[in-house]
């Protein structure tokens, strides 16, 4: 792995309950920048996350982040390493029986010794970073979905990681608050130089601000490149995917048998 | 599938659950305690413990009264209503207390237990905090647990002392034992090793299993509305039927003469 890189995945295998989600994937995350991981839906993007941040065991092959060779850590070495992370839940994840202030004080509070002053600072410059400093005192119950996921990121930044990764931040949200978190992550990006992994299939939000794009399909990586070029890709399973065709080598349909012979076939139902 | 492959796959299943949960609680347990861990198991003691105190109290004083009322219908045919309080303080410290005491925290607590753990891995509370660096195990499953192996016998004290109490007044006020018999039986009758403590052993082992059962339904569930509708069914059944089962097993080893 060279220097430049923060996360390097090699020739990695995973299965759920039997069915193969990743078969041979291969990625590099370079320090500083960001990184989309794009595909169809189901193709097990958060799932790489998992595998990534440790919460989920490969079948085979390996997974480092820095030096570490993240599923040969003890459990205390894994929970050692996700402190240099940050991870965007899609729902946010918020803990429900705290207040905003307190979400985002929760990593400061039991990763250091900070006097209260001080740790009521820091949670005030992350509220004020993700422009919801307004907000320190409601309840996650009382959040609109994107105030929520604004909320979650500037927990996932208190500690400022080095590395934070964004499950699906644009699902769900009005133009609006879609406008704002593309802006907060580009900025995060570029003022605290951190690396950031965003996986998504919203495209032109997502091709807006990545600097390198990994397309996964079929448990394996389609195509990578900068968005420039995946727009200008001739491989039709990635144009359809970039250009939201709705069928193509991508079928629309899942795998069934004829049409005609299911529903000229005797009722399955007696 | 013949009946002996979902047979050996049923047996399957269950002893990789039980090896399961015999992890999660060595991970939960193992470990040594913090200031942080002491702030955290209050806080779970109070919605354990205290919060289950009233329906234990009301629990403990009808079946008190219960138990005296039955025991002087008996008792007095033989002209022997002098040994209610003998009765009614062997009844509970013995039996009911403990086991009703467990039946009910299965049913209050253990439920509550299950939902708010299971909400927790359904709405990625415990992923993020994992993300975070944080040990769920250590941080939301620990204190939970020794808030509930500790709170089983002091509510069990509770049940004992309040039944007794509703014996004493429907025995001795309403139906007009003398009360110094009604407390000098109790007294003599009543042996300290072998039926407070035997009696207060019980309900430690039930505080155990039945916040083990819920703690570890709750992590272990599938974070769905409908898993969590069944892990909270599965911790009373099981946790009412370990109860039961589990204080024939001490009854027999304690009192039976072998």
């Amino acid at each position: 792995m060279s220097d430049s890189t923060l996360v390097s995945v090699e020739n990695l295998h995973f299965s759920r309950a039997g069915r193969p989600i990743f078969s041979g994937v291969d990625l590099e995350i370079p320090k500083g920048r960001i990184t989309a991981i794009m595909g169809p839906s189901g193709t097990g993007k958060t799932t790489l996350l998992k595998l990534i941040a440790g919460q989920l065991m490969p079948d085979s092959g390996s997974v480092h982040v820095g030096e570490d060779n993240v599923h040969r850590l003890s459990r205390q070495a894994l929970f050692r390493m996700r402190r240099r992370m940050g991870m965007l839940f899609q729902s946010g994840a918020l803990f429900s029986d705290l207040s905003v202030f307190e979400n985002v004080a929760f990593p400061i509070r039991v990763h250091t010794d900070l006097p209260e002053h001080m740790i009521r600072d820091l949670v005030l410059i992350k509220l004020q970073a993700v422009g919801l400093r307004g907000a320190r005192d409601l309840m996650p119950a009382e959040l609109s979905g994107g105030m929520t996921r604004r909320v979650a990121l500037a927990r996932a930044i208190a500690l400022d990681p080095d590395l934070i990764m964004y499950d699906e931040p644009f699902v769900g949200q009005d133009p609006i608050s879609m406008g704002v978190l593309v802006t907060l992550i580009r900025r995060l990006n570029s003022a605290f130089n951190m690396t950031a992994i965003v996986v998504s299939h919203d495209i032109k939000e997502t091709l807006s601000i990545a600097d390198h794009v990994y397309v996964i399909a079929d448990g394996r990586v389609m195509a990578s490149g900068s968005p420039a070029s995946l727009r200008e890709a001739q491989d039709p399973r990635v144009s359809q995917f970039i250009q939201g065709k709705p069928d193509g080598p991508v079928p629309f349909h899942y795998p069934s048998k004829n049409f005609y012979e299911d529903i000229l076939a005797p009722s399955e139902v007696s | 599938m013949s009946p002996l492959i979902f047979l050996g796959r049923k047996t399957l299943n269950t002893l990789e659950s039980l090896g399961r949960s015999a992890i999660f609680l060595a991970q939960a347990l193992c470990h040594l305690p913090r200031l942080e861990g002491a702030r955290l198991w209050l806080r779970q003691m109070y919605f354990v413990g205290v919060m289950s105190l009233p329906i234990i109290a009301v629990s403990g004083l009808f079946i008190g009264m219960v138990i005296a009322l039955q025991g002087y219908l008996v008792l007095s045919g033989f002209g022997a209503d002098e040994a209610l309080g003998q009765m009614v303080a062997l009844s509970l410290l013995r039996e009911l207390a403990p086991v009703v005491t467990a039946l009910l925290f299965a049913g209050r607590a253990g439920s509550a237990l299950t939902a708010e753990i299971g909400l927790m891995k359904a709405t990625e509370q415990l992923s993020s905090m994992e993300m975070i660096g944080v040990d769920p195990l250590r941080r939301v499953i620990s204190p939970r647990l020794w808030a509930g192996f500790l709170s089983m016998p002091i509510l069990t004290v509770f049940f004992s002392v309040i039944g007794i109490m509703g014996g004493y007044l429907v025995g001795v006020d309403w139906l007009g034992v003398d009360q110094g018999s009604f407390w000098g039986n109790m007294q003599g009758s009543v042996v300290f090793m072998d039926d407070v403590v035997n009696g207060m052993l019980k309900s430690v082992v039930f505080g155990v299993v039945v916040t083990w059962i819920a703690v570890f339904q709750g992590y272990d569930l599938v974070p769905t509305s409908e898993g969590i509708s069944r892990a909270t069914t599965r911790t009373v059944v099981f946790g009412s039927l370990a109860v039961l089962g589990l204080d024939f097993i001490l009854t027999a080893l304690m009192f039976g003469e072998f």
